[in-house]
Parts: structure tokens; C-alpha cells; sequence
């Protein structure tokens, strides 16, 4: 058994009045994958940047290594990255790219705002993980926009990056792309955060898109079942 | 050290001003160069482009492109916060602080032996150093030159409101009101200390602003530090 690596404990999450989500409780170790999956403004970005000390949890605790986030990133090497949105687009790309591990990239010396989304968040992901060795990985949507071939490259690369002992967060609402690679499942729903590990979801074989999604609907139903007023006769 | 270089090189990367800022610094300097060149007595006159740009280059603003994520790889690659923050305030002022440098040293070079450069009396430094402080710490929290418009919004007011404030801000004053005014001139219009050597009562004038200088960017990094960055397109 891997040592606990990131550690999260009844932590809820505000913007001013509005509750993004609550008592949220999970542990990761080292060498494993969690999929953060939920619909639109359940609080994943706003988890992830919990998770690497952009923003403190209202309640509750996170630990990464037994550190608070924004110590834990001076003493281990953390890649997050939140989107191709979040690259300055005067910046030119190879400029960008050796803020990495310190070597070009690529050669391209035309700034972010001319670049497409695609390409963009490749040059994202290629620079957050070419730091090495990697301890915690938090990517936030990191499929969006890529195409097939990046796809794998970013798959190969964090299946690497895992089996080296990275511990290894991401969310996506490609189920294809989270379905077999997580061994953990967090689904953020309205109002309850459910775990689930990969053998839990799918007691033979592997967790497939199929699966991830039905696992999804039923879970949202669930919730949904609870937050009805009940039936007036 | 690897993680001020990293900064440092960051900053150089995704400067905290915008290119077109840097340019105009340039041409400010190349023209106030010139006529430095032509006629050295006008030197002190022609630092005020150079702080009037400094103001709005120091107004950079920290917290709207840390929300858009542009900080994030700076962020979550081990530096401090109020390191970070440092290295901003010190990025934002850096292209003002060597035009100022640039501009002393054509005078330095062309005034020959006509005695020392007002770019270089106390009194300029103070005032590159008041416009290169409270702007950006004003301006922490708010959206990119925020700082400088409210600063050029207090001059427009108070100059025909009470044109004597900045006339008479620095002539000897012994009464209590006069003091606290010309205290307050000094701090809201720093281009009246330009080419001003700082003698024992000019330095008593000049205290409360550079205390309110270096408090302003304390209270800056200690608010980058402690408050929350949270993504714009989350909330």
C-alpha cells in the first residue's frame, strides 16, 4: 500500500453566500489516479484549485504530504494546469513553453491569441508536465480541445507520470478519457459528493465510458430523488 | 536562488505591463534624451513623461490576471506568494526605474562638469519611489491602471478646487496646517520633489508619504499572501 499523498477532510467551499460544495472527504496515495466528474458548476475547478492553494477551503482541512497546499508547493514539485483560457495570450508560444522544465517546446514564435484552442492547451499541458520527477498532478479539463493524437499523448504521459508515483487528479466530462485510467471516482453532485473506487463502479472488468456514464445518471437521479419536495396527495 | 531566477524569468516572459507600455517608455526616453542633449538645464522637466508613464506601468494589477490563471504555472512552482508579489511590484517598476537611470546618465554624459544632475537629487528619488509604490499597491486588487486613474482623477480635482495646494506645497511653512498640507501635496503630487535636493525640513515633509509608501506595499504583498485566487470563469 502507497502512502497517502493528498488528503482532504470535510472540506466545503464558498463564493460569498453561494455554497459550491460541502464536506467533501477523500484521500489519494502516491501512483493513483482520482476522476473528479460532475455537470456544469458542481465546484471541479473550483476543487482543484482547493487542492494546489488557490483558494482555502470555508470548512474543513487539505493536506498534500501533511502540508497545507500553498506550503506543499514550495516542498514538492505540483503541476496544475486549468484550461487554455488561462495561458496569457501576448505571450508568445516558445517563450511559454521553456517556463517548463527550461528547453523549448516548441518552436512556434507566435503569441497565445493566434494560436487555436487546440493548440493552446497542448502547449498548457506540455509545459506543467515537463517538470520531472512529478508528485501531484491536478489537470482540469485536460482533453478539451485536444485531438486524437495529443489525446494519447496526454494519456501515455500520465499513465508514465502515475506509474512513477505521481498521484494524479483530473477532471473531465469525457467519460471515454477518464473511463479504465482512475482508480478513483469523485462525482460531484448538488449537494453531496459521492467516491466511488473502480472496482466499486465495475465489479468485473474495467470501468468503461458506458459504465462511468450510467454510474453518473444514477447517482444524479439519486440526488435528485432527495432534494423533491415530497408528493402532496 | 533557482526560484528568484524562475520569477525573475517569469516576469520577463509574461510582463505585468502591457508591450505597448514599454514602448512608449522608449520613445519617452529617446525624445527627453534628446533634449536632455540640446539643453541639460531642462532635464528635470523632462522626467515627468517618464513618471506620469511610471504611475500607469505601476498600476498593473495583480489579482485580475492571477484570476484568470496566468500566474498559475508562477504559482504552483514553489515560490512564496508575497515573494511573488514582490517580484510583480518589482517588475512593474522596472521599465520606469531605467528610463529614470537611461535619462541620468545622457545628462550625466552631456552636462559635463555643470555640477551634479537634478535627476539624481534626493528629492527625484523619492518621487520615482512614491509613484512606483502607491500606485501599484492601490492597484493590487483592482483591474490594470485603476491606480493611475484615480490618481490623475484627485489631481483634476483638487487643482482648481484649491489651486494653492501644489503652488505653494514646498516653501517654508511654520504653521501646523500649512505643514499638513504641503505633506499632503507632496504625497498626492510627487513630480513637485523633481530636481530637489532634500534639506532637513523638505525630509520632515517628505516622511509621511514614504511611510505611506513602503506601508501601502506591505499591505499589497501581505494581500496577495493571505487572500484567495479563485479561477474568473468558476464563480
Amino acid at each position: 500500500m502507497t502512502a497517502v499523498l493528498l488528503s482532504v477532510r470535510s472540506a466545503s467551499a464558498r463564493y460569498g453566500r453561494r455554497e459550491v460544495f460541502r464536506d467533501l472527504s477523500f484521500d489519494l496515495r502516491t501512483a493513483q489516479a482520482l476522476g473528479v466528474l460532475g455537470g456544469n458548476g458542481a465546484g471541479k475547478t473550483t476543487l482543484l484549485r482547493m487542492l494546489v492553494g488557490g483558494i482555502a477551503p470555508a470548512i474543513g482541512d487539505v493536506r498534500i504530504a501533511g502540508f497545507r497546499p500553498a506550503d506543499a508547493t514550495r516542498r514538492l514539485s505540483v503541476a496544475y494546469f486549468a484550461g487554455a483560457a488561462t495561458l496569457p495570450p501576448s505571450v508568445r508560444a516558445r517563450a511559454w513553453g521553456a517556463l517548463g522544465a527550461g528547453e523549448a517546446l516548441l518552436p512556434d514564435r507566435r503569441r497565445m491569441r493566434v494560436l487555436s484552442q487546440g493548440s493552446r492547451q497542448l502547449l498548457g499541458l506540455r509545459t506543467v508536465l515537463s517538470r520531472h520527477p512529478l508528485q501531484l498532478i491536478v489537470l482540469d479539463e485536460p482533453w478539451e480541445g485536444l485531438d486524437t493524437e495529443s489525446s494519447r499523448w496526454l494519456n501515455a504521459t500520465l499513465e508514465l507520470k502515475r506509474d512513477r508515483g505521481a498521484a494524479v487528479v483530473v477532471s473531465s466530462h469525457r467519460l471515454h478519457d477518464l473511463a479504465g485510467f482512475c482508480d478513483e471516482y469523485l462525482f460531484l453532485m448538488p449537494h453531496e459528493a459521492i467516491l466511488l473506487k473502480a472496482h466499486e463502479i465495475a465489479r468485473v472488468g474495467p470501468v468503461t465510458a458506458a459504465v462511468l456514464a450510467d454510474t453518473f445518471d444514477r447517482l444524479r437521479d439519486r440526488t435528485k430523488s432527495q432534494d423533491a419536495p415530497a408528493a402532496v396527495e | 536562488m533557482t526560484r528568484v531566477f524562475y520569477t525573475a524569468r517569469f516576469f520577463f516572459v509574461v510582463p505585468p505591463m502591457p508591450l505597448l507600455m514599454i514602448g512608449a517608455f522608449a520613445v519617452v526616453v529617446v525624445v527627453a534624451g534628446v533634449m536632455v542633449a540640446i539643453d541639460s538645464t531642462r532635464a528635470a522637466g523632462t522626467l515627468t513623461p517618464i513618471l506620469l508613464l511610471q504611475t500607469f506601468a505601476c498600476s498593473s494589477g495583480f489579482d485580475v490576471p492571477a484570476r484568470r490563471g496566468h500566474y498559475d504555472l508562477l504559482l504552483t512552482s514553489g515560490g512564496t506568494r508575497a515573494g511573488i508579489a514582490t517580484a510583480h511590484w518589482m517588475a512593474s517598476s522596472l521599465p520606469g526605474a531605467l528610463a529614470w537611470a537611461a535619462l541620468a546618465l545622457v545628462h550625466e554624459l552631456t552636462a559635463g562638469n555643470h555640477g551634479g544632475t537634478p535627476l539624481l537629487d534626493s528629492g527625484t528619488v523619492v518621487a520615482l519611489l512614491l509613484v512606483s509604490t502607491i500606485p501599484w499597491a492601490t492597484t493590487v486588487r483592482l483591474p490594470r491602471f485603476s491606480g493611475a486613474i484615480g490618481w490623475l482623477l484627485v489631481v483634476a480635482i483638487l487643482t482648481p478646487a484649491t489651486p494653492s495646494i501644489f503652488n505653494g506645497a514646498l516653501r517654508p511653512n511654520t504653521e501646523y496646517w500649512g505643514w499638513i498640507q504641503s505633506a499632503f501635496a507632496v504625497l498626492v503630487y510627487p513630480p513637485l520633489l523633481v530636481g530637489r535636493e532634500l534639506t532637513g525640513d523638505d525630509r520632515l515633509l517628505v516622511a509621511p508619504a514614504l511611510l505611506s509608501a513602503v506601508a501601502a506595499v506591505l499591505i499589497g504583498i501581505w494581500s496577495v499572501g493571505r487572500r484567495d485566487i479563485p479561477l474568473e470563469a468558476a464563480q
